[in-house]
């Protein structure tokens, strides 16, 4: 329950931030968020894109996560953005510890871009930018048969269709190079911090769709093809 | 140029996002019942258990002058039977038996660390031979090492 309010507070909290920020803009154009002020149209279209750090995870390693976006471009300025994607796990009978965690679902994020660029107007854009993203997933964790050391039971570690769920937001720096016609590439370095998270009692979740593994720091990243549309 | 600089960072990126891993399990992996005297126990105190194969196993050694000690619970086992032998000055030996009945829950830090189970204590009793009392003071065993799980009072040995 506090975890809710917590959140609420939060995404309450962002949404009027991003509000007066606009607002702002519109009664007193100061410092780097300003609008520029030209004849080049507010509303400059939309582009689609994906990500391939995530693809290259899943050929590369037993987790990683499909990732698309939409965004939005307004006035090469400001960027409203969703990113949809689907992360797996399948961890089979670790070599050392003998455990295999599965898990597969969506996830989502939502937040804004800021073309911080001097020339906003060139199509090549440097980003810093904020998310806020949730994922709703269940684990199957298991072990193989090990023995008790004090009484020599043979014990099994088995967790099925356990559901758990994730809040967290990430703050971004990126970069969109336009490379010819509508194609652009990109990266983004992200900065992730746990809102709040529910493992339920098995301890720690180890990979969460979208948000990646638990144990190997804040930092991500993704390399994005993007179509301006 | 710029551009080739782009291709030739990100692909560095890639490589870095996808081979970097680190191993971050707990230091501190003993989960154990915490017993608790309110005076020190003067006599001498092994502590066996059966194992799965019938043979005894000790738990714990010739404590002497206690206030407290710590043994381990089983994985996944219903209910631990311990038994509690006391030895006095006189070489005299008593005998108790303590019955733990538990929750066993798994608990998972990473698919690098080795899994544990915590523990929920639903009740304790005994014989009543050398032990006065026994109580649950905190049913949670985790990994934390100060917790005091169960209280036991022995019958004038203090």
């Amino acid at each position: 329950m506090i975890h809710q309010q917590n959140i609420l507070r939060f995404i309450s909290r962002g949404v009027i931030s991003l509000l007066m920020l606009f607002a702002q803009q519109t009664v007193s154009a100061q410092g780097f968020l300003k609008l520029e002020r030209d004849t080049v149209p507010f509303f400059q279209g939309f582009a689609v894109s994906a990500d391939l750090v995530g693809v290259a995870q899943m050929m590369l390693s037993d987790y990683g996560q499909y990732e698309g976006a939409f965004r939005l471009n307004l006035h090469n300025q400001y960027f409203p953005v969703v990113e949809v994607g689907y992360g797996k796990a399948n961890h089979e009978e670790d070599d050392v510890t003998g455990i295999s965690y599965r898990t597969e679902a969506p996830f989502f994020r939502f937040g804004v871009d800021v073309n911080i660029m001097k020339k906003k107007h060139t199509g090549n854009r440097i980003f810093a930018g904020v998310r806020y993203a949730y994922t709703n997933y269940k684990v199957n964790i298991s072990q193989r048969a090990f023995v008790d050391p004090a009484w020599q039971w043979e014990t099994s570690f088995d967790v099925k269709d356990m559901r758990l769920y994730q809040h967290w937001a990430e703050a971004l720096f990126g970069i969109d190079a336009k490379i010819a016609g509508p194609l652009h590439l990109g990266w983004s370095v992200r900065y992730r911090m746990r809102l709040a998270h529910n493992d339920n009692q098995i301890g720690q979740a180890w990979y969460v769709p979208g948000f990646g593994l638990q144990d190997s720091g804040n930092l991500g990243g993704t390399f994005n093809v993007i179509i301006d549309i | 140029m710029i551009r080739l600089k782009l291709v030739a960072l990100w692909m560095l990126m890639v490589a870095g996002f996808t081979a970097c891993s680190s191993i971050d399990c707990p230091i501190q992996t003993t989960v154990e019942v915490n017993y608790v005297m309110p005076d020190t126990l003067k006599d001498t105190l092994y502590v066996l258990s059966k194992r799965a194969d019938g043979t005894d196993t000790l738990l714990l050694n010739r404590g002497i002058d206690l206030t407290k000690f710590a043994l381990p619970v089983s994985y996944a086992h219903p209910e631990d039977t311990l038994i509690l032998m006391i030895k006095d000055k006189q070489k005299t030996t008593t005998i108790d038996t303590v019955w733990m009945k538990k929750d066993d829950i798994p608990h998972f830090e990473s698919v690098d660390c080795a899994a544990h189970f915590f523990h929920r204590i639903t009740q304790v009793h005994a014989t009543h031979v050398a032990v006065d009392t026994i109580f649950i003071l905190n049913p949670s065993v985790t990994y934390d090492t100060s917790a005091k799980h169960i209280e036991i009072h022995f019958k004038g040995r203090n």
